[in-house]
């Protein structure tokens, strides 16, 4: 019976390519939003897993460039068992640099990648910075940059260490990417670029990194004021444990380890997934639809073969089996094409994206496009399938004849 | 042998009734050749398809083999149709997404083609002369051909009724003939019952069983009041 269910499918092939572009776009949308999700979680995670420390923050707050806390703060966390360093930290978002900021990238149009883009100023306090095992960019720097990173020797001095990304997206006047050495202005103010690093994270490669008396000063944050601390531990595996007795010895800032990010991160993703599902839900029905009407106009040009096959002793079941197998054999193949242009998809933009994005089509997203494709043409072939296997063979063979 | 006692059939058309049989009772022996024969519209097919238990009539009993098909849930009478019966239609009715063989062969798809079935549906194809077209789709044989198909699918399950509903309507009288010709070949190699409704009587021979039906009732077989309808099955049964 299948091979008989795959040949009239392909008696129309029109109609069949039709119904299949029909439910292989919205199998297309499912898998290329899943595997936008699971790019996004990927990049998420690997940036988290860069940072190996507990972020503290005051309570509420996002991030840490929306966060003030005291400066006598350091002092309590200090005291706290298995804290190794206190790293203050002072961030903001970069005033224009170059003459050029966030809402001059609005109005050139490059809309919500502005937002994206943005460059933050990350002022750290050197000394107790330099003690950290697990500083990213230091490592960053180390790894695929050049240049130096901030010592003490740069206390107080108007020196900046930027991302690649940065260099090239704020040129020289010769349009070439910033150098090592070059000058950038800053709120006006003139940087000596000391190094260049590179985290391949679009999140952490927007941050301009300078001696927190500079970014003070720059940012306006009084001597008093930080915005966050970086707090290592003495054994990594022990973050929760000390976020939670710094949560309990100061309970109005966030201790946050990066587990927790993670945590509160996929939590968030899941009500995105969830959203993206309604809305592919939607594509779905419509594809379901587009799966309904060409049944039911394939059935009812085949009454008489209904009817003829009835005659020949095939009972309701037979029929309905038939159908439904056709419409089966429709969703697996509107699959089996959603799945392969996803893979295409997929592997075209990731030539494109940057920043740290991998977009992944791991085989549970292709069994899961696949899956529910068959599924909805299994639907969608139901009620046509049971309007077929309900006529009377006699008036099968009538109607049809007419 | 089939016997059909006092069969009514009526059906709705939009708000109108229509009785299409008004009581009807024959009986045909077992391997008889009979005719059922009328005007249009005076219900020749329904009781056609009423023996080949394609619909139910509105009263009355008709047994087959001893069997009542009236009696029959649905699932037997799928087996029936399956098993017992062949059909052989005007407008031949083959499958056109399967080859000859294959449309021989369409009662054993859902379950399963039994061994040597296939030899046997390509045996009967070379019967009807279609060896050699054992893969042809219907659309690259001509009408005779298709029909000599579909003789072949109703012979496949070796049955004890073959009904046709005009077997040669839709043929020019030559290919009519030949089609005759095997049927009346068939029957007499295979023992088996035929019951043909047809417009055209020169296909009937004395030795022919033929019904002939008049506005839903066997003619010469008015009932006259207070008869027993049993009576009537004799009658009918002396054809010409």
């Amino acid at each position: 019976m299948g091979r008989f269910a795959w040949r009239n499918l392909l008696t129309l092939p029109v109609r069949t390519a039709l119904a299949l572009i029909g439910l292989s776009i919205p199998i297309l949308g499912v898998m290329g939003l899943f595997s936008l999700s699971g790019g996004l979680r990927n990049m998420v995670g690997d940036t988290l897993s860069k940072v190996e420390g507990v972020m503290v923050l005051r309570e509420n707050t996002p991030s840490p460039v929306f966060s003030q806390l005291p400066a006598s703060l350091g002092a309590t966390l200090r005291t706290v068992s298995g804290v190794r360093v206190v790293a203050p930290e002072v961030w903001g978002i970069a005033p224009n640099i170059e003459g050029r900021n966030m809402i001059g990238g609005l109005l050139a149009g490059k809309g919500a990648q502005s937002l994206f883009d943005q460059p933050v100023v990350q002022g750290q306090d050197l000394v107790p910075h330099q003690q950290l095992h697990s500083a990213v960019y230091p490592r960053a720097l180390k790894e695929k940059g050049e240049g130096r990173f901030l010592t003490a020797a740069d206390v107080g001095a108007p020196h900046i260490v930027i991302s690649r990304k940065i260099a090239r997206e704020y040129p020289g006047p010769d349009g070439k990417p910033r150098k090592v050495g070059d000058t950038l202005h800053v709120g006006g103010k003139p940087f000596q670029i000391i190094g260049l690093y590179e985290t391949g994270s679009m999140l952490l490669d927007v941050v301009i990194v300078m001696d927190i008396a500079t970014a003070r000063d720059l940012l306006k944050v009084s001597d008093d004021m930080v915005s966050s601390y970086y707090v290592e531990t003495v054994n990594p595996t022990d973050n929760d444990r000390v976020a939670d007795a710094i949560e309990k010895a100061e309970p109005s800032v966030e201790a946050r380890s990066m587990s927790e990010f993670m945590a509160n991160f996929g939590a968030l993703m899941g009500q995105v997934d969830k959203f993206l599902l309604m809305t592919v839900s939607l594509a779905l029905l419509v594809g379901v639809v587009g799966i309904i009407n060409t049944m039911l106009m394939s059935t009812s040009e085949r009454f008489v073969e209904f009817g003829v096959l009835r005659t020949n002793g095939w009972s309701r079941g037979d029929v309905l089996a038939l159908v439904t197998l056709e419409s089966a054999f429709l969703g697996l193949l509107s699959g089996a094409v959603g799945s392969a242009l996803a893979m295409v998809g997929v592997a075209v933009a990731n030539q494109f994206v940057s920043g740290g994005v991998r977009l992944a089509m791991p085989p549970w997203l292709i069994a899961l496009g696949v899956g529910l494709s068959v599924v909805t043409g299994t639907l969608g072939g139901l009620y046509p399938a049971w309007r077929a296997a309900r006529l009377v063979p006699m008036d099968a063979i009538r109607v049809g004849s007419r | 042998m089939i016997e059909v006692v006092d069969v009514k059939k009526s059906y709705k058309s939009g708000d109108r009734q229509v009785d299409a049989l008004r009581g009807v009772s024959c009986r045909i022996a077992k391997g008889r050749f009979a005719f059922i024969v009328g005007p249009s519209g005076s219900g020749k097919s329904t009781l056609l398809y009423l023996l080949g238990a394609l619909d139910g009539p509105t009263a009355g009993t008709i047994r087959v083999e001893g069997r009542e098909l009236t009696a029959m849930s649905e699932a037997e009478q799928n087996a029936y149709r399956r098993d017992k019966v062949g059909f052989i239609f005007q407008s031949f009715n083959l499958i056109s997404n399967l080859t000859a063989v294959e449309n021989v062969l369409v009662p054993f798809l859902p379950r399963g083609i039994p061994d040597g079935m296939r030899e046997r549906a390509e045996r009967l194809l070379s019967e009807v002369g279609l060896g050699d077209r054992l893969d042809h789709r219907p659309y690259q044989l001509s009408g005779g051909e298709q029909q000599r198909v579909a003789i072949a699918r109703a012979l496949i399950k070796d049955p004890v009724l073959v009904l046709g509903d005009e077997p040669t309507g839709e043929l020019d009288s030559k290919t009519g003939d030949e089609i005759y010709r095997i049927l009346r070949r068939l029957q007499a190699q295979h023992k088996t019952t035929l019951v043909v409704v047809t417009h055209d009587r020169r296909f009937i021979t004395p030795d022919d069983l033929v019904l002939e039906i008049l506005d839903g009732r066997l003619k010469d077989d008015e009932p006259a009041a207070g008869s027993d309808p049993q009576d009537d099955l004799a009658e009918a049964e002396i054809g010409l």
